[in-house]
């Protein structure tokens, strides 16, 4: 069963990487077809950039469309940005004191991501909106599953973690260890195993896009008023 | 094609990549799309149709798909797969229903510039023989032929509205351009145009009718962009070789492509400025080149072109101007400016789609009847004929004038 998940995770890993590298090759290839002249697409400025800033931090476009969707899904991605912090100590050898230093905030973190995956459900079911998307709900089961098992370890089925970070180590370094004996732990890693290829690939993207939005927006008045 | 399966499916060659007509930003744009479903709120044609097949988040899923089966893993190991016809037509379908308002765009919680990355879509789907739909398809042979999408004679351009006082000058830093829906459709508003140019004083300059053609924009939306830079070529020098310093227009759609896509096709920087007619008026205006004599006790409701607004960033330029007129009130409908409701004509979907179009002009129409205003004021030839056609037969009634069609009545040149 170790060795199975380890092999398995060796080729989530490399499935990941091809993933991106597919995605990465066609934008160079269109880049390559870009006409010789195109004009400027936006503003480039420090208020711009500022700008661009807040609005992935705060997911001020969310906000300003429905500010109920956005209470759920701030607090989701930021709970998962200090759960996966968090989880850093697992990958590290030694421990780095910024990733000690979140660790309270990590376990606040890990109960937020529940409760925000729910809320996010819950607030999208009520509202009845129009578009579903069936793989964003497969997500977010599959992030559930991986939230409650991971809290269900930190409350009741603690696994051992030296057996837990040994475990973890032994991919990173590509020398497998023993699979810990938490049957908690193993589901948590399955499912995490099983998010890697549902990951949406908007977590990179979405940013990039903000950033020329808030540019674009800004540099409106610059296609007609010569500003 | 010969069996039953084969006809269901489209192979992929020759079409090749679906990724080949789009920029890097357009691919990211795709990816960064998170399906959230939010600008279907906005979206003018969920507002008449309420199907979400049609909606921007599932056109780009299934476009996503499109480029998995052709550039995805499986494509590049064992060759591109095969994508169904019927998904293919029922995409073709929904992007060409779309009335590429881009209020999707402005309202998306990303961000996607989705007013220039629909026509792209749309390009694409042209390349693969899906598309244009209906009489879009005409549009090259009539402009090759005529110089406008309307297939008129080109001497049937300016004769029957341009107004017997007004003086064109042979050459002129300032240049005027009437476009071809303003020409022919919306002859009221390019009429006004002109006699307000007229009062202002300054010398301008038009092209002879022959050589104004279309500035492209029709090809451009509906994904036919073989003729686009010899027509950008043409106009450009024609006015270039007139020694004009700014370029004029009202029409909302040509000034888009001239300003943001005209310097791309062109292949540098063009040697004009590109300005809306509202912002040359409010110029004038403000320089007291230009008075308004005469009131107007009216409750007057301004639309905003979605090519206009979230197209170039023109919302205040009319608004001064109305605001100025003396004794008007101006109201706003509840979306304005950059957040403004389609009235229907954009995208050239009205001709083949002409029902969603009808219906998205009524509902203008409704809540300008329903804010109170005694008049609809417009500053687009393609809203100013839809929506006039969406009234026809309709229950509810309200005056719909352009902007500058109402000002030409309203306003005297200042004695010197």
């Amino acid at each position: 069963m170790g060795i199975l998940l380890v092999i398995i995770a060796y080729l989530v890993y490399a499935a990941f990487w091809v993933r991106l590298s597919l995605h990465t090759f066609v934008w160079l290839k269109a880049a390559r077809q870009l006409p010789p002249y195109h004009a400027a697409a936006g503003k480039r400025s420090l208020v711009a950039f500022v700008s661009s800033a807040l609005d992935i931090i705060f997911f001020r476009r969310l906000f300003a469309s429905n500010k109920v969707l956005w209470l759920g899904s701030w607090a989701f991605h930021t709970a998962f940005v200090f759960v996966v912090l968090r989880h850093l100590r697992y990958f590290l050898n030694p421990v780095p004191d910024c990733i000690w230093c979140v660790q309270p905030f990590g376990i606040a973190a890990g109960y937020i991501l529940a409760f925000s995956l729910l809320y996010v459900v819950i607030a999208r079911t009520v509202a009845r909106v129009k578009y579903v998307s069936y793989q964003n709900y497969v997500i977010l089961g599959l992030l559930f599953i991986i939230s409650a098992t991971g809290l269900l370890m930190r409350n009741f089925f603690r696994p051992d973690l030296i057996d837990v970070k040994s475990f973890v180590m032994g991919i990173v370094a590509f020398r497998p260890s023993p699979l810990p004996d938490n049957f908690f732990f193993i589901a948590h890693f399955s499912f995490f195993l099983l998010l890697i290829p549902y990951l949406p690939f908007h977590i990179f993207t979405a940013p990039l896009i903000a950033i020329e939005a808030r540019g674009r927006q800004q540099g409106l008045d610059m296609v007609v008023h010569g500003k | 094609m010969e069996n039953n399966d084969d006809r269901n499916l489209l192979k992929n060659e020759p079409g090749g990549s679906f990724t080949s007509g789009l920029t890097p930003l357009q691919l990211i744009e795709i990816d960064a799309c998170t399906q959230c479903g939010e600008c279907l709120k906005y979206c003018p044609v969920q507002d008449v149709t309420g199907n979400p097949l049609i909606s921007p988040p599932e056109k780009i899923r299934l476009f996503r798909e499109f480029i998995k089966a052709t550039d995805g893993l499986k494509a590049r190991l064992f060759g591109p797969g095969e994508v169904d016809r019927k998904l293919l037509e029922d995409f073709t379908k929904a992007i060409y229903e779309c009335t590429t308002c881009g209020a999707c765009g402005q309202h998306c919680t990303v961000g996607i510039f989705t007013q220039r990355l629909w026509p792209m879509l749309r390009k694409e789907m042209v390349r693969r023989g899906l598309g244009p739909l209906g009489p879009q398809a005409g549009l090259p042979k009539a402009i090759a032929d005529t110089g406008n999408p309307y297939n008129k004679p080109a001497g049937d351009r300016y004769a029957p509205w341009f107004p017997e006082d007004v003086r064109l000058s042979e050459k002129a830093d300032i240049a005027y351009y009437a476009g071809c829906t303003g020409a022919y459709e919306a002859q009221p508003m390019v009429r006004g145009d002109v006699r307000v140019l007229g009062q202002i004083g300054e010398p301008f300059a038009m092209l002879p009718p022959e050589e104004e053609v279309c500035c492209g924009f029709p090809l451009f939306i509906t994904g036919q962009h073989d003729m686009l830079e010899d027509l950008v070529r043409r106009l450009v020098g024609s006015y270039k070789a007139r020694g004009v310093k700014m370029l004029l227009c009202s029409c909302p759609c040509c000034v888009n492509i001239m300003s943001r896509d005209w310097p791309a096709y062109y292949g540098s920087e063009l040697p004009f400025k590109i300005r809306h007619i509202t912002q040359f008026v409010e110029d004038a205006m403000k320089t007291g080149k230009l008075l308004i004599r005469r009131e107007l006790r009216e409750r007057l409701i301004y639309h905003d072109p979605c090519y206009l607004s979230r197209g170039v960033g023109i919302t205040e330029e009319p608004r001064a101007i109305l605001r100025a007129i003396p004794g008007a009130e101006l109201l706003e409908f509840g979306r304005n400016r950059l957040e403004s409701r389609c009235c229907g004509a954009g995208g050239a979907a009205r001709k083949v789609f002409h029902d969603n179009a009808i219906a998205m002009g009524r509902l203008a129409i409704d809540e300008a009847v329903d804010k109170g205003a005694d008049r609809l004021i417009l500053s687009c030839p393609a809203c100013y004929a839809k929506v006039n056609e969406a009234m026809q037969g309709y229950g509810r009634q309200i005056r719909i004038t352009d902007i500058m069609e109402l000002l030409a009545d309203l306003v005297e040149r200042r004695e010197t």
